[in-house]
């Protein structure tokens, strides 16, 4: 269970402190419960996964995690570009206390990243997609019981896509996850329930499609 | 997202008994992480990259040895021209490397604080003390290089010689610490404090014997602490230097103490900044 307190979150720009992004966020986010975090550009959608990763604190507020939640997954981040691949993946091994199995976590990173011998290449030599795809493979090697993820879903080619999904599903499945994304048909396809970020306030929906109706609805206003 | 159901299966990770970590515990997986993918980046990020990083400051500090006999005289306050040259250069190499280094240590690793694990004070530990290790091999490859050239290097109390080196990198750790925080608070600050860092290498008699200086200004120049850590260290290696007048180790130690506490204090008042973008 994952609890949002009366979350206010403003960032400081060089002309002082900026708007509010979060005004006044409260929810409750049950375990093991699919969620698509819906708004438009800007409506701080990203900004709120950080909270809820705990890679950043709310201005006002609180954000309690009661389960085991993942970093938040978004596209570039947490590779270091001088490093190789197997030497990214020991590092996140490491961070998680994964020391004894490491070798078979890593070679699972390796089976499912499928990127070849790049995986023993510095991470500047990447294409944008084998870095996608290391990123996710890279998630799915550690069980959290929520996963964070802002628009990774869409990475890679084809194949690669339909891989990910089946293995998407098999998360979706077991574990809860707290997503982003601008594809209503994924939105769809993973996802329960629905929050919808407008004004800097969430509104909670038990189902996924009121949730998109109300986006709609907003956009449309 | 394309939904496919068939094609080759995949698996994920299998589903693990949750077994919480202590604090300690986790601190000690993002030091241990930390500090061997910081290794890793230095020391085989380019081709032969421990090379230079051990060429470098052996080479400066043999080239000066060198310069500095030949060129000017053979003794400095009753020691070899050389070994008092090395010490010194050992000495402040182990507080400027680990404060430059330490003082990026937080926006060189941005992409790391995804890991909520990961908080900017330590990649500043992990960074000085990388450079600590470094320095170390550096200093055993300068002392047993000038042992084969017939120069006199062992250290009469090498205790004292640890905690002369100890407390240099411990300023330089602590300067680090408080000026990270600042540079990513004010950006600005990075400018000034290079600035300000550039005359050290010569004020803190790494170069010229502060001892040699007259009196008035010799005072001034004796406030740096990084002075009574050099001289300090001299004199652990040799007993009968004439070391400048009013050296003290309390100084140093204080120094390097009032730094760690003001450095490690901003790192935990503004530690929520320092992660937000």
């Amino acid at each position: 269970m994952i609890i949002i307190e009366d979350v206010y979150k403003r960032y400081a720009t060089n002309h002082g402190p900026g708007p509010w992004v979060l005004n006044g966020v409260n929810l409750t986010i049950p375990a093991r419960t699919n969620v698509g975090l819906i708004g438009r550009n800007g409506a701080g959608k990203s900004t709120l996964l950080r909270l809820i990763g705990g890679i950043d604190e709310p201005t006002r507020g609180r954000v309690e995690r009661r389960c085991r939640v993942s970093w938040p997954m978004a596209r570039g981040g947490g590779l270091q570009n001088s490093l190789t691949g197997r030497q990214n993946s020991k590092f996140v091994c490491r961070l998680y206390g994964h020391e004894d199995d490491m070798e078979d976590r890593i070679e699972q990173i390796r089976d499912f990243a499928a990127i070849g011998r790049s995986f023993e290449q510095p991470i500047n030599t990447y294409s944008s997609g084998m870095r996608s795809r290391l990123q996710f493979a890279m998630s799915l090697a550690f069980d959290f019981d929520v996963y964070i993820s802002d628009e990774v879903t869409g990475a890679g080619d084809a194949s690669f896509r339909a891989k990910a999904a089946k293995a998407f599903r098999k998360l979706v499945d077991r574990s809860g996850i707290i997503m982003v994304s601008h594809g209503e048909e994924t939105l769809r396809a993973f996802c329960k329930s629905g929050i919808l970020l407008d004004g800097g306030t969430a509104t909670w929906f038990d189902d996924i499609s009121d949730a998109l109706d109300a986006y709609k609805e907003s956009i449309a206003a | 997202m394309a939904l496919a159901a068939n094609g080759p299966d995949v698996s994920i990770a299998d589903p693990i008994p949750s077994i919480p970590r202590s604090p300690l515990a986790v601190t000690l997986a993002v030091w241990k992480a930390l500090f061997l993918r910081e290794a890793a980046g230095r020391l085989f990020g380019e081709r032969a990259g421990w090379f230079w990083l051990l060429l470098d400051p052996v080479f400066h500090i043999s080239y000066l040895m060198v310069m500095f006999s030949v060129i000017r005289m053979r003794h400095v306050g009753g020691i070899d021209t050389p070994l008092w040259i090395m010490l010194g250069l050992i000495g402040y190499f182990m507080f400027q490397h680990a404060s430059s280094q330490a003082m990026r240590a937080i926006n060189a690793n941005t992409a790391l604080f995804v890991y909520r694990q990961v908080l900017p004070v330590d990649t500043v530990l992990v960074r000085a003390a990388l450079e600590a290790v470094i320095m170390l091999v550096v200093a055993v490859l300068l002392l047993a290089g000038a042992w084969m050239f017939g120069i006199h290097v062992t250290p009469a109390e090498p205790l004292k010689v640890l905690d002369c080196l100890f407390s240099l990198w411990l300023i330089g750790l602590g300067f680090g610490a408080a000026a990270s925080a600042f540079i990513e608070m004010v950006p600005e600050s990075a400018k000034v404090l290079s600035m300000v860092m550039q005359p050290l290498y010569l004020l803190s008699g790494v170069m010229f014997p502060v001892a040699a200086i007259p009196p008035p200004y010799r005072d001034w120049l004796v406030l740096n602490p990084l002075v009574h850590g050099l001289d300090s260290l001299r004199l652990a290696f040799a007993p009968y230097y004439h070391e400048i007048p009013g050296v003290d180790m309390n100084y140093l130690h204080a120094w390097a103490l009032g730094l760690l506490v003001l450095g490690l204090a901003l790192q935990v008042v503004f530690a929520k900044r320092l992660v937000s973008e």
